[in-house]
Formats: C-alpha cells, sequence, structure tokens
C-alpha cells in the first residue's frame, strides 16, 4: 500500500453480472455487460467524476476499482502494478459508501479511527490522526457519539472523514450526497470540494446529479449502458456533447427530427414544417438529422419579427417559475417542444421560437433511440 | 399496541384490542400459569415434615442435588459445541446461492426427526458393533470397541444432533441481519476477512448469540428421552429431569417431584439471566450501516 502514485489507468474494465458460474460459456445466454471496456487514466490530485442514470454501470466501475468487485476482463493499473487481482484490503483506498456503511456499535472516533487500527498504527497515532480528521470535517462535539444518534449529514461527514483519515491514494465515493436533503446536498458539496482541494488527494466520484459532476470534477466521465460516452472536462462535456445520449444528459431536452438541407463545415441546415434552422454538426448525417437544444436556450419572438433560426409553434401548458416560466410547446408536427424563458402566453396561441445557432448541436438520427 | 387502547374512551369490553388478547391471555393462565402455580404450591405440601421439607430433602440427598451437576455437564457442552459450530457454518452460509439452499435443508433435516428416532438410529450407528465403532477399527485409530452409547458420550451427542439445526437457522437469521456493506467498508479500510468477522459481525452477532445460547441451553437443560435411552440413566447421565420422573411416576411423590421441577426451572432461569445480563453489556442497536 502506498500513499501516493502517478497514475490510475483502467483498461478494457469489463463486468458481467448474473447467471451464475458458468455464465458467458459457449452455448449459454450471453450476460449483459454492467460495464463494457472502460478505458481511463487517472493522474494525480485528479477529481473525476463518473457521471450516468441509474444503471448505466458508474457504480460498478468503483466497486471494480475498490476490489468489491472481481473485473471479467480488463485491466486496473496503478503506476504500471496490476491491482485488479488484490483484494479490497490489500488496495488501501479509501471509499465513502451510498448509504454511509457507518459500523453501528462503534462511536465516531472509533469509526474514524478503524483504518487506522488495522493498518497496526500505535494508539498514540491513531488518537492524533482521528482528532485531526475530526477537526476537518467539522464533528469535535460529536466524538463519542454512535451513528444511530447523528443526522444524515453529520453521518456523511464521519464517513468522509473515515476514508480520508488513512490517507489513502486514492478516495472513492458512491453517490455520497443521495440520501442528503437539498440544502445538505449544496452544503455537503462545497465541503467536498474544499476536503478535496485541502488534502489534493485523488478522488473518484460517482454520481447521477449533473450539477454535483459539473461543480465537483475536473473531468467528468458519462456513461450510459456500462459504456463511457464521452470523457472530457465539465465544459467540454457540457457544451459540446459527443453524442445525444450525453447531449440528453446534459440538458439538451427538445428533440426535433428534421430534414437535413445543407452541411458545410460542421455547419448543417435543417428544414421542416415551420421550422428552419441551423446549427453544428456532430456525427455524419444523411437525408434526416436530430436537432436538439436545451429549453433555457430558446427565447420567444413577435410574430411579426421572422429571425433566422426559428421555429413556429403552439402553446400546450404554462408552468410559472417565478423568474422564468415553463412553456410546453408542440411544433407543426406534434413535437412535444420545452421552452424556459421570460414572458406569458395564452394556450393554444401560436409562438415564434428563436434559438441562437450556437445552441444547437444536430446528430445522426440513429442515436435518437 | 395495549398503550393505545387505553387513550381510547369506553369501558373495557368494548376495547377490541383487548378480545384480541383474550385468547392468548386464557391460554397461557391455563396451560402454563395454572399447573406452575399448582406446582409450586404442592412442591410446599410435601407428604412428610414441614413447608420446606422436599427442599431440603433434595439439596441433602447427593442423589438429588448431584442431578444438576450431572444436567449441567451435558447442557453447557452441548449448548457450546452448538453454537460454536452454528457460527462459522452460519457466516460461511451467509450470502444466498443454491449451495447454501442445499446445505441448509440437509442441515435441518434432524430438527424433523423426534428424539426417539434419532435415538434408534444413534443406536445402531454409534453402537459397539456399529458402523462407526467397525470403521473406527479398521482405521486403527483406536483398539477395542468404542463406546459412544449408553454413556455420558451417546447423550452428548444425541443434544448436539437435535440442537444443532435449531441454533444453525436461529444465528443464520442473525447473521444475515447484519448489512454485509459493513464488511466491504472494513475491507476497503484494511480489513481482512477474519477482521471483519472479528470488528464488525461478531460484535454486531453478540446480542444475537446470547439469545441462541439461551434458547438452546434451556431445551438441553430438560433432556430426558435421550438422557434414558442412549445414556446411563442410573448413574453418569442421571439428569434432573429423571430424578422427578422417578419422584413423579416410580415412588408416586408428586410433592417431590413439583420440588424438583421447580429447582430445575430455577436453575434454567439464573443461566438464562446470567447470559441476557451479559447481553445488556454488548450494542444491540440497529445492524445496518446508516440511513439507507
Amino acid at each position: 500500500m502506498k500513499n501516493h502514485f502517478d497514475n490510475l489507468s483502467l483498461r478494457q474494465v469489463t463486468r458481467r453480472f448474473g447467471g451464475g458460474p458458468g455464465a458467458g460459456k459457449k452455448g449459454s445466454a450471453p450476460v449483459l455487460a454492467a460495464l463494457d471496456g472502460l478505458s481511463l487514466d487517472v493522474a494525480k490530485g485528479e477529481f473525476i467524476a463518473l457521471l450516468g442514470p441509474s444503471g448505466c454501470g458508474k457504480s460498478t466501475a468503483l466497486n471494480c476499482i475498490a476490489g468489491l468487485l472481481a473485473l471479467s476482463e480488463g485491466q486496473i493499473l496503478l503506476d504500471d502494478r496490476r491491482i485488479d487481482l488484490l483484494p479490497p484490503e490489500e488496495r488501501g483506498f479509501g471509499m465513502v459508501f451510498q448509504n454511509y456503511a457507518l459500523f453501528p456499535h462503534m462511536t465516531v472516533e472509533k469509526n474514524i479511527g478503524f483504518g487506522l487500527l488495522m493498518r497496526g498504527l500505535p494508539e498514540r497515532e491513531i488518537a492524533q490522526r482521528v482528532a485531526k480528521a475530526i477537526d476537518l470535517v467539522q464533528l469535535g462535539a460529536h466524538t463519542q457519539k454512535l451513528p444511530g444518534q447523528m443526522s444524515g449529514g453529520q453521518q456523511q461527514r464521519v464517513a468522509i472523514a473515515r476514508a480520508i483519515v488513512i490517507e489513502p491514494p486514492l478516495i472513492l465515493m458512491d453517490e455520497p450526497l443521495s440520501n442528503l436533503d437539498a440544502k445538505l446536498r449544496l452544503e455537503m458539496r462545497t465541503e467536498i470540494r474544499r476536503i478535496h482541494g485541502e488534502l489534493g488527494r485523488t478522488t473518484l466520484y460517482v454520481t447521477h446529479d449533473q450539477d454535483e459532476a459539473l461543480s465537483l470534477a475536473d473531468r467528468i466521465v458519462v456513461m450510459k449502458d456500462g459504456v463511457a460516452q464521452q470523457i472530457g472536462t465539465p465544459q467540454m462535456v457540457y457544451s459540446q456533447p459527443q453524442n445525444l445520449a450525453v447531449a440528453r444528459f446534459m440538458g439538451y431536452r427538445n428533440e426535433l427530427l428534421l430534414d437535413v438541407v445543407e452541411q458545410r463545415d460542421g455547419v448543417g441546415q435543417l428544414k421542416g414544417p415551420g421550422i428552419s434552422i441551423s446549427g453544428t454538426v456532430r456525427g455524419d448525417l444523411g437525408s434526416k438529422a436530430v436537432a436538439a437544444f436545451r429549453p433555457d436556450d430558446c427565447s420567444i419572438v413577435p410574430n411579426d419579427v421572422s429571425p433566422a433560426n426559428a421555429l413556429t409553434a403552439r402553446v400546450d401548458a404554462v408552468e410559472y417559475y417565478g423568474r422564468e416560466t415553463l412553456f410546453m410547446l408542440r411544433t407543426l408536427d406534434n413535437v412535444p417542444l420545452f421552452v424556459r424563458t421570460q414572458g406569458s402566453a395564452t394556450i393554444g396561441e401560436s409562438l415564434t421560437i428563436s434559438i441562437p445557432r450556437e445552441r444547437i448541436l444536430i446528430y445522426p438520427p440513429e442515436q435518437a433511440k | 399496541m395495549i398503550q393505545g387502547a387505553s387513550d381510547r374512551p369506553g369501558a373495557w369490553w368494548k376495547d377490541l384490542t383487548f378480545w384480541m388478547l383474550a385468547p392468548a391471555t386464557l391460554f397461557i393462565l391455563l396451560v402454563f400459569v395454572y399447573p406452575f402455580v399448582d406446582g409450586l404450591i404442592l412442591s410446599f405440601n410435601p407428604m412428610n415434615g414441614g413447608y420446606f421439607a422436599n427442599y431440603e430433602n433434595f439439596f441433602s440427598d447427593p442423589r438429588l442435588w448431584q442431578t444438576i451437576g450431572t444436567t449441567m455437564k451435558l447442557a453447557l457442552p452441548a449448548t457450546l459445541i452448538n453454537v460454536g459450530v452454528a457460527i462459522p457454518v452460519a457466516y460461511r452460509l451467509r450470502n444466498k446461492s443454491p449451495y447454501q439452499k442445499l446445505a441448509t435443508t440437509i442441515i435441518t433435516i434432524p430438527l424433523t426427526l423426534g428424539t426417539v428416532l434419532i435415538a434408534q438410529g444413534m443406536l445402531s450407528y454409534f453402537g459397539p458393533n456399529g458402523w462407526f465403532s467397525q470403521l473406527v477399527q479398521w482405521l486403527n485409530i483406536w483398539d477395542g470397541p468404542v463406546r459412544l452409547t449408553h454413556n455420558y458420550w451417546g447423550v452428548l451427542i444425541s443434544l448436539v444432533i437435535s440442537g444443532f439445526p435449531f441454533v444453525f437457522l436461529l444465528i443464520l437469521s442473525y447473521i444475515t441481519g447484519i448489512d454485509p456493506v459493513l464488511s466491504r467498508a472494513a475491507a476497503t479500510l484494511g480489513a481482512n476477512p477474519f477482521r471483519q468477522f472479528r470488528h464488525i459481525v461478531f460484535p454486531l452477532l453478540l446480542p444475537g448469540l446470547a439469545m441462541s445460547f439461551a434458547l438452546s441451553f434451556v431445551q438441553a437443560f430438560s433432556v430426558f428421552p435421550s438422557a434414558i435411552l442412549l445414556g446411563a440413566p442410573s448413574g453418569p447421565t442421571r439428569v434432573i429431569s429423571i430424578a422427578a420422573y422417578e419422584a413423579a411416576f416410580e415412588n408416586y411423590d408428586y410433592s417431590l417431584a413439583s420440588a424438583i421441577a421447580m429447582i430445575m426451572g430455577i436453575v434454567q432461569l439464573v443461566v438464562v439471566a446470567l447470559v441476557l445480563g451479559f447481553r445488556r453489556l454488548s450494542y444491540r442497536g440497529p445492524v445496518t450501516g446508516g440511513k439507507g
């Protein structure tokens, strides 16, 4: 167990579930891979978020790295040393579990000191390091409490302290904030970022919340159906989604299947009934293409003005949110459309919606499944 | 809830809770409380002598008071073996698998056999000319016939065979109740499988172990048929229930028999109280890892 490393490398990490022994052999039914060929290089000190909907394989990936799940295929290397065959206790990574997994019969102090006790450190050093960790997560008043006597946020802090006190080269977090209420989640998010900054430890963070991933991570791995769809900085993933799956996850809620009029220099011109828009092309287009854009990027323009990038739609429903209003519209083809902007409209009214060209992404239609 | 019942206005006989509790209460009164009180009173009305003559008699006659020790010598080791062996077996079988189902079924079969059937089987298997004895001699492990029936060992083995499945099922249900994610958390903190058990599973299992021990002990302490069928009922396995039986049905001294039964009950109660008192010292809260 080393406290530092320069590079963690996942090579084609694959994990299949189910079927029991003999599954996947010739003749048996094919077993779906929960995680399919994930390759990723993590540098020291990086904060990586694995982002995706439930069942996308992100937790499987984390458990494979922690050693709690064996790989079906692939390798995990830590500075060119294979670690994927080591049991979890010999990897020495700190892990924060979704339901915290605090030892219910141990006090906060004992919980946090457990990893150090397992490493056979002298009692005095354990006490010192535990006290430091308790200070870091600001739990000074609760050292002698049992987990059952604490709130969710406090338990969460204990779980984090327990994982970082062993000074692991890598910290793994499995949806650590999903059991907290909205306000506490924001507080703890800041806290996690602060602790990461203070300790400079490499962190792998699993979440289904795009805000969490965008605000915390240096790089994001967007996953779907066990496959990494895009790996990049938050800015890249947010503004240049690789494919429609990533775009959908990044809030591109509107999708229109349209005819391709022209495609030149990465810019496509699309047409449909009452629709004429152009945007950035990502992928090889045929005669049809899907235009995707965010509800927030739309604006309502007066009907007598006819801007370049616009479409006509009928108002289906209106939800007032205070600062903004969410308009649910239908195009002339009866495709639902969401627009989030200021202004007002009555149901049944026809509106002209304008979207800036750089905010429209165009994908091949086969991704729209 | 009984507390909730008193909050309701109206007479007690209008309360549904009362009527729902009535059958069980009546049953306990008729089948347990009445015979117990009757026996208790009977034990203070000896055939000869004062109120306490039966108890004085019991503790002055070595053939009577020594049965406590004789029964202890059988019940304590049997219980310790049952609990001690059930822990690793149940721990090994804690995860769901087809293998677990098969093993659990096989282990549980003796529960369905009566004590007398087990005794019958043991007499032919463990007897001086039984398969076990022949096997041991054929392997040259021991010279001469192996005597595992009609003595202390026969009764002990029988107590283990009939008691183990019961203890195993109890402990298995306690172990599977412990959140497996706790062991995984311990593993990521550097605990090998043995230390995961020693620091996490065992402390959380302790209250369940105390419960299993108490129940198994009470069962073993009241051993009767196997002590006669497989033991030496006049000597080394003259357990306390045999003494009570002799008093009641050979000497027709129901009063003394009642006194012996009371003493037997008190000894069981003391051991159970000790074990459960010890249980109070251990952690007894939830055995999951936090808010789920």
